[in-house]
């Protein structure tokens, strides 16, 4: 436990660097390049997939290029591959050769091409290398072209294919295997609560003081990301610590308590479906009223979006994210902070999949502005906000790290800009990914979460 | 000029015949489109799908609403000029047969300025196709295509809205038979798909409360 402390307590440690490999080995490993025999399935797959949404934006295109200056790879390489518009046109060359009338007779003169092992290579390296799915392009593209729907299905056609990047493989395997993609075990979760709650007991001077484990009938049922009992406890103790000050009923199940799910990053909608199928159970066996969200980006919008799209059906309870209950207990008056325990400059990072494909943009705002002396705004904000270069599973892509890092660029220029000591976000992939960038940019700032900062600024009654 | 029988016949019958055939492959294209799955979230939604779609929609009229033609103001200020001289041209096409309108009317004068302008804007978005390697690497055949034919189209417009010459007539007649039959199958008919990518980000991110928020932070 001193380890995790020490871990926990140096949040620009990236746990990139210090997770170890996961407890659950996969059977069988992605394969390392595609094979002729795949391309007709992958085309199956995108006769499946094609639904309106995927149809207008692969037809809409102008190829205008307004989205170009709108993807950190290429604003901060400006390499032109890197252009969203070449690389949904990859699938979409497909389409063209595929669907498109004219595409059919004479598939150069629109840009049509047959689906091969060449342009699937190519597919692989662009769309899981070179895009983090954070739509950022869409929120600047005059045709309202959705390219997270064709990353999505593209993705899908190679994952199927089990041509996907290892890291990835292994975090949804570890998953599927264990009920949480690090493998954590129900006895190393009650363990690690158990030391939150004496932690907590001594810091609030309450014995009494619990984190309440499987209790039926709570009204909200905290879900965390296993980045949390494994490498972050204090983020555990942080929210603790709040929910307790407002006097709030929540439970934690120590089965299905993982908030993410990475199958999101693949567009394996059936094994999306089986975790979310989990979440929505254990919530429901205890009687929860609401799913809190952890700070978890893709967790939030997997399990407040798209979960009941995967499910076909709205669950039996209501979905909040941690953000969303913070600025709610601020605007109510449940509970009181004192923004001079966060005296020093705080910008804020909007994670893409809780801003962009999530709704969540102006409660961070809220809650900042009540917790932290002085909040400034990077350069472009809200769903205008570039990804850090840590969204779309990037962070279990070892091979594609090297990019990673240097398409982060544009997001380092603007963190330096504003002269904020603290980099303030509401995911653990943004939080690692701006630790790395932190170090790689030498910018001398902290990573912290919303509910760390809105901890320190507790003031307990 | 109206006493050409044959003019007469390419600017009535085969405009007609080329506007139906037009109008078919675009129903065709749309009942393809409708009998695709739709989408829409099951979640409890925390914004306003109908709203997201108006803004949505009215965002081609909103050129500061997003990032990419707010710094670009030009490319923006562009495009409506392009696409006003398009619809003026194409207007030309059915107010000189109905005789509505003549070549030297104070309002072919003024379609002819629109002309003009769009022909200069055609050319420099073809210059910028090729020249950027950022737009030349996404660009296909078709794409060089559209835009050359309607500068064409534009030249066209403006010998025979200047000039009122038969020939001019004809060719500007011709090409537009041409432009009616081809553009359904080009990017030009982007205009067909355009209102239904807006109405589909519209419903999706005004029902997540990214577009057309809430007032209330959260609901």
């Amino acid at each position: 436990m001193q380890d995790k402390m020490a871990v926990a307590k140096d949040m620009e440690i990236s746990q990139a660097s210090i997770a170890p490999k996961p407890e659950v080995a996969p059977k069988e490993g992605p394969k390392p390049a595609f094979e002729p025999q795949d391309i007709p399935k992958m085309l199956e797959i995108l006769d499946q997939r094609m639904n309106r949404l995927l149809a207008s934006s692969l037809a809409a295109c102008v190829h205008c290029g307004l989205c170009t200056e709108a993807c950190h790879y290429y604003a901060s390489t400006k390499n032109p591959e890197f252009a969203p518009a070449y690389k949904a046109d990859l699938l979409r060359k497909v389409y063209k050769k595929r669907y498109d009338w004219l595409g059919r007779i004479f598939p150069r003169w629109v840009g049509g091409r047959d689906l091969d092992v060449e342009l699937a290579e190519k597919m692989y390296d662009l769309i899981f290398g070179a895009c983090t799915v954070c739509r950022r392009c869409s929120f600047n593209c005059p045709m309202g072209v959705d390219y997270a729907s064709i990353m999505s299905t593209a993705r899908y056609m190679m994952a199927a294919m089990n041509r996907l990047p290892e890291g990835l493989k292994a975090t949804i395997d570890v998953h599927l295997q264990t009920g949480n993609n690090m493998g954590i075990t129900e006895e190393e979760l009650i363990e690690t609560i158990q030391w939150i709650e004496e932690e907590l007991q001594a810091e609030l001077e309450d014995p009494t003081f619990r984190i309440p484990l499987n209790e039926k009938g709570a009204k909200y049922f905290l879900t965390m990301n296993p980045r949390e009992p494994k490498y972050y406890p204090l983020t555990i103790q942080a929210e603790a610590k709040i929910l307790h000050a407002a006097k709030e009923s929540y439970t934690i199940s120590t089965k299905f308590w993982d908030a993410t799910n990475y199958c999101l990053f693949t567009g394996d909608v059936a094994n999306a479906r089986k975790i979310a199928q989990w979440q929505a159970e254990d919530v429901e066996r205890l009687g929860c009223e609401y799913l809190l969200a952890a700070e978890c980006g893709h967790g939030y919008r997997s399990i407040r979006w798209e979960a009941a799209n995967w499910l076909g059906r709205q669950p039996k309870f209501k979905v909040i994210g941690f953000q969303e209950l913070l600025a709610q207990y601020i605007q109510e008056g449940r509970i009181k902070l004192d923004p001079s325990k966060n005296p020093h400059r705080v910008t804020y990072h909007d994670p893409c999949n809780a801003a962009k494909s999530g709704g969540i943009l102006e409660e961070p705002r809220i809650v900042l502005r009540a917790a932290v002396e002085d909040f400034v705004e990077l350069r472009h904000n809200r769903q205008y906000s570039y990804c850090c270069g840590g969204g779309g599973g990037a962070l279990t892509m070892t091979e594609f790290a090297k990019r990673r890092l240097e398409a982060a660029k544009v997001k380092a220029e603007e963190i330096a800009e504003t002269g904020a000591k603290i980099v303030a976000t509401s995911c653990h992939n943004c939080v690692d990914q701006l630790a790395e960038i932190n170090r790689h940019y030498k910018l001398g700032v902290e990573v912290k979460l919303l509910c760390e900062l809105v901890a320190d600024a507790l003031v307990m009654e | 000029m109206m006493e050409d029988g044959g003019l007469r016949f390419l600017m009535e019958e085969v405009q007609y015949m080329a506007l139906s055939f037009m109008g078919l492959v675009y129903l065709a294209k749309v009942i393809w489109f409708l009998k695709k799955p739709t989408v829409r979230d099951k979640a409890h939604l925390k914004g306003d799908p109908a709203k997201g779609a108006v803004v949505s929609l009215a965002n081609i009229f909103m050129p500061w609403a997003m990032e990419s033609t707010r710094t670009h103001w030009y490319f923006y200020l562009e495009f409506a000029l392009f696409h006003l001289a398009v619809a003026l041209t194409i207007l030309t096409t059915f107010l000189i047969p109905f005789g509505v309108m003549e070549p030297g009317d104070p309002f072919s004068k003024v379609v002819v300025v629109a002309m003009a302008v769009g022909f200069v804007v055609g050319v420099r978005r073809l210059l910028r196709r090729i020249t950027k390697p950022e737009i030349r690497l996404i660009s296909s055949p078709d794409d060089y295509f559209s835009l050359a034919l309607l500068d064409i189209f534009f030249l066209s417009g403006i010998w025979a809205l200047g000039t009122g010459e038969r020939t001019a007539m004809w060719v500007f007649f011709i090409l537009t038979t041409f432009f009616l039959v081809y553009v359904p199958f080009s990017k030009i008919s982007h205009y067909i798909t355009y209102p239904f990518a807006r109405w589909y980000y519209g419903v999706n991110f005004g029902g997540r409360g990214v577009i057309a928020r809430p007032s209330r932070a959260f609901r």
